[in-house]
């Protein structure tokens, strides 16, 4: 009994000590990058459930369009895109990532709608060095980075868009409202930055609890009392729904003209919201009316595909093909994960729906942002591009 | 027999980064840190009877302390364990007194209430970065002078580690005389006060060891994810927590673990390639285990073999 | 003074609109776990089957919002009384597993609506008399959350009367308080405790039919509602209606007024209010239940 013990014990301790000498060839070795030849694996993660599946629907149909006008190829390869479940926190939209890289050993990523994941993220696409092309999310903080692209904007570019022109517009003082995460602070600081320069004249700045305000009622209330003649605001999904129509219910409209970011009226929203949303005026990179023959195309293909208008985050998604597309291309037989970063880095200008656009040093677009007004369109309401607000980026 | 089934599970755990891909044991690594929130979890509601909905605060304080003293100070990971286990047992000895004043539902809805404001408060503060994460975290070290971990199962073996040590610490207590009031104070408070004992002390005083468990199960999660965000103590991880130690059977330790892997594996893995089927399958499961194995997988019936 | 009430009273009318739709999601919460003692996780999924079923029948006329109330209500109904035939075999087993079954439920259904409804904001019509808004202590209010204090109101005291003031009232108070001696006088408790889960079940759906406009159904709207009711329920007292009420009525409060005057700790204020409350009185404002 004493003998079989010890022995035993001989045995987990040898066990032991071999996988520990051996460890360091052990999981997570992340191989030399191999030259992909034939089809390419590109990881497409996007929230499948949860509060943000309405973005994460319009970028997979944004992106399966351009994959179906191309017969399913980027830059000549024929192309798997692998699916995965961003859900709503960095928790899973890590674990996705980290599936995709270290069990799929895709090629590059795009997609990401949270701008806690895509923080949570970045450190691995850096050091697996695969390029993350993402579509949407954009913390203002990312700037140093090789590996991580982004085709939307930046989170106070919508902000910083407007300033100047609200401040120009109204006369008198401007009541500040976002909802209380980051993309909220983001949007108000950047709307800040352009508008007190511009001497604009601010009423208040106060945040919403996000998510779990439904009930606006007390905020408009200050709105009302501190006489402000316009207020600019940034909510989006169920929050800009129930914003909107209260500002109109509580008749904060007759007082204050109402500016925001764009996603104040952005897709389903505003089918949501209805009359209440007539004369919102909200700076965005695009709209679906803009009078360009790519975006022309662009609607015309996506409405037959998919019954409705494309968003932003669509037209985000689509470009992001076009950028993969065109720096598969350009990378050529030698295609792997870093040649192909580097041909994303060397691409000149894009021709997008939203006109045409280039990265940055920090790997964000350089474009034109728009004002759009919300009006009575056949019988519906719709963004309608009333002006320009000029170029950031 | 039992400590045969132990080494070999051992021996299983220490080969597991030969066998399975990156991903699977970065997956195993988080499931190993649940499990041990899930303990934390047990602990008070399988062994004191305290149901909590509130761990995830202490799991939270554990974890941004750990990614602050990872970024100030040092990625020594003890450290950052130890620091951790005491900023959230502080916390936990602050905020004890108050739920320890109650019983059943009000005891759970306070615990709710304390991990909602700690949610709040991670949300909203400078020093934790606020919504968008605390990222930046530099790979951790084991030990003074050892090279950082930079590869998924290197990092699994610090957490197996740190998780070893915690679970071996709290099979400790649980067969000291203090483990056995506490099962007491589950069955029968006030017979306990009768016969003399202080209740209400042992109570906080378990509240505070089960707070900085799960500091220190925050810290371990900080150095596997090398990212900290409001949403990893929301009110999701603590029902889910709660319900893992459930599935896993009421006052087993091993349950508990099994049943945060439970609910891992069904959430990230199973979800993942069922992309958006993730909730509907951790409601099956639920209902699933509990018509199924009424006390729990801890419950079930292991087959039984002359012992050696 | 007159300047702080010119300034808030129009916010404290909406804290009583908030207050009363609380009140009639919460009452049935307290009345199922003060007498069956079943802790029902997916009392949010009661509410939901009421948002829907306004979602998709109220077309903006009266019928339309009536069919939805019938619908909703029965739906509601049918709802509980799985809900109650399903933890029926989990009556002894302690209030942890029915937290994990109804909890499982509650997942499963919130799955199934995101499948049928979709996962967008949801567009809730109203009938165009009430769409609109009118002034009312100088300020514009919309008229759809007068009428709703109306109803709810009315509601609340029907309620009331029923269980304080009513022998069937006095029959379900007395099965709270001690099940045995009620069933030692010769009643059956069981259908006493069915009645009650159906009809909180009845009043949980119906607040979601006429409290669709005010909080409209989505993806994880049954967590929001669950969490508010047990709020309530637990800082009125468990089993009693008038706790419910004066519950409900505190956190609307709270949750207007509050907010209001501390916008920055809006976020704090629910939970902090609930704090207070049981630290001077962990059983609740009033409690009629002798076990916690």
């Amino acid at each position: 009994m004493g003998a079989q013990i010890s022995s035993m014990r001989r045995i987990a301790a040898g066990a032991v000590a071999a996988t520990m000498l051996l460890a360091g060839c052990g999981g997570g070795l992340g191989s030399e990058a191999q030259t992909v030849e034939g089809p390419v694996k590109i990881g497409l993660l996007v929230p499948q459930s949860g509060v943000y599946k309405s973005l994460g629907d319009d970028m997979k149909n944004a992106w399966e369009l351009y994959l179906d006008q191309h017969d399913g190829q980027l830059g000549g390869r024929d192309v798997e895109t692998t699916l995965a479940d961003e859900g709503e926190e960095a928790s899973t939209g890590q674990a996705a990532a980290e599936r995709l890289v270290n069990r799929e050993n895709v090629l590059a990523v795009t997609g990401v709608v949270s701008s806690a994941t895509m923080n949570g993220v970045a450190d691995m696409f850096e050091s697996s060095q695969i390029p993350l092309v993402g579509s949407n999310a954009s913390p203002t903080t990312l700037t140093d980075v090789e590996y991580i692209w982004r085709t939307s904007y930046v989170n106070d570019e919508p902000g910083k868009a407007l300033g100047e022109y609200v401040a120009d517009k109204v006369d008198g003082s401007v009541y500040l409202l976002a909802a209380d995460y980051q993309a909220g602070i983001d949007e108000v600081e950047g709307f800040k930055e352009t508008f007190g320069p511009a001497g604009g004249e601010t009423a208040d700045e106060v945040y919403t609890p996000f998510p779990t305000t439904t009930n606006y009622q007390p905020f408009l209330a200050k709105i009302r009392q501190s006489d402000a003649k316009a207020a600019f605001t940034f909510y989006a999904g169920g929050a800009a729904v129930d914003f909107v129509k209260q500002f109109k219910a509580f008749g904060l409209d007759s007082q204050a003209d109402l500016y925001s970011a764009g996603f104040l009226t952005e897709g389903g929203v505003l089918d949501a919201q209805g009359a209440a949303a007539e004369g919102v005026l909200t700076s965005m990179n695009y709209n679906h009316d803009l009078d360009n023959e790519i975006n022309k195309e662009f609607v015309a293909a996506y409405e037959e595909a998919y019954d409705k208008k494309p968003t932003t985050y669509a037209m985000a998604s689509y470009d992001a093909a076009k950028v993969l597309d065109m720096a598969i291309a350009e990378a050529g037989d030698d295609l792997t994960s870093t040649t192909l970063n580097e041909a994303i880095g060397g691409l000149g200008d894009i021709e997008s729906p939203r006109g045409t656009w280039h990265f940055n040093d920090i790997g964000t677009p350089v474009q034109m942002w728009y004002l759009r007004e919300v009006q009575k369109v056949d019988g519906g309401y719709s963004n309608v591009v009333i002006d320009e607000l000029g170029t950031l980026g | 027999m039992r400590r045969l089934g132990g080494v070999g599970l051992l021996l299983l755990l220490l080969a597991l980064p030969w066998m399975i891909n990156p991903y699977a044991i970065s997956t195993v690594t988080r499931i190993l840190v649940i499990g041990l929130l899930a303990i934390s979890v047990n602990l008070l509601t399988g062994v004191t009877g305290l149901p909590t909905l509130g761990q995830s605060a202490y799991f939270g304080i554990g974890a941004y302390t750990g990614a602050i003293v990872s970024t100030t100070l040092t990625a020594v990971g003890p450290a950052q364990m130890l620091l951790a286990a005491l900023a959230a047992g502080v916390a936990a000895a602050v905020t004890g007194p108050v739920a320890m004043r109650a019983r059943g539902v009000s005891f759970l809805m306070i615990t709710l209430a304390i991990g909602e404001i700690a949610y709040v408060a991670a949300r909203r503060l400078d020093i934790t970065h606020g919504t968008d994460g605390y990222a930046g975290i530099p790979p951790v070290v084991p030990l003074p002078g050892l090279p950082a971990l930079r590869l998924d199962g290197l990092v699994y073996y610090y957490v197996l580690g740190g998780f070893l040590l915690v679970f071996g610490l709290v099979m400790l207590l649980l067969r000291s005389p203090f483990g056995l009031a506490l099962r007491g104070l589950r069955d029968n408070e006030s017979r306990l006060r009768a016969v003399g004992y202080p209740t209400s002390t042992f109570g906080v005083a378990i509240y505070c060891i089960a707070g900085a468990i799960a500091g220190v199960a925050g810290s371990l999660w900080t150095s596997t994810q090398q990212f900290v965000a409001p949403g990893d103590m929301g009110f999701s991880v603590a029902a889910l927590a709660l319900l893992a130690v459930v599935i896993g059977g009421l006052g087993s330790m091993w349950g508990s673990v099994v049943g945060a892997g439970l609910v891992v594996l069904t959430q990230d893995y199973i979800g993942g390639y069922l992309a958006g089927y993730g909730m509907l399958l951790l409601g099956v499961l639920f209902v699933l285990v509990v018509y199924l194995l009424p006390r729990g997988i801890a419950g079930l019936p292991l087959p039984r073999r002359v012992s050696a | 003074m007159l300047d702080w009430f010119d300034a808030n009273l129009v916010t404290m009318v909406d804290g009583v609109a908030y207050g009363l739709l609380l009140f009639t999601l919460a009452v049935g919460l307290s009345l199922i776990f003060g007498m069956m003692d079943v802790l029902n996780l997916a009392h949010g999924t009661l509410y939901l089957i009421g948002a829907y079923a306004a979602y998709a029948l109220s077309d903006g006329s009266w019928t339309g919002l009536l069919i939805a109330l019938l619908v909703g209500v029965l739906a509601g109904v049918a709802g509980g009384g799985v809900l109650a035939a399903l933890t029926q075999p989990l009556a002894q087993r302690g209030h942890l597993d029915q937290a994990l079954l109804t909890l499982g439920i509650a997942f499963i259904a919130s799955d199934i609506f995101s499948k049928i409804f979709g996962s967008e904001v949801l567009p809730i019509s109203v009938p165009s008399q009430v769409a609109g808004s009118i002034t009312v202590f100088g300020q514009v209010y919309p008229v759809y959350r007068l009428l709703f204090i109306a109803i709810a109101g009315g509601l609340a005291v029907m309620v009331y009367l029923l269980f304080e003031r009513s022998s069937l009232g006095a029959l379900v108070r007395a099965t709270v308080a001690d099940r045995d001696m009620v069933r030692a006088s010769g009643v059956d408790t069981r259908i006493v405790m069915f009645g009650v889960f159906a009809f909180g079940a009845a009043l949980a759906a119906l607040g979601g039919v006429l409290g669709a406009p005010i909080l409209a159904p989505g993806p994880s709207v049954d967590e929001t509602v669950l969490v508010l009711s047990l709020v309530v329920v637990v800082v009125g007292g468990l089993g009693s209606v008038t706790g419910a009420l004066l519950g409900a009525l505190l956190i609307g409060q709270v949750q207007t007024l509050g907010v209001a005057l501390m916008p920055v700790y809006a976020p704090f204020l629910i939970f902090g209010a609930m704090l207070l409350v049981l630290a001077w009185r962990p059983q609740g404002l009033m409690s009629l239940v002798a076990r916690a």
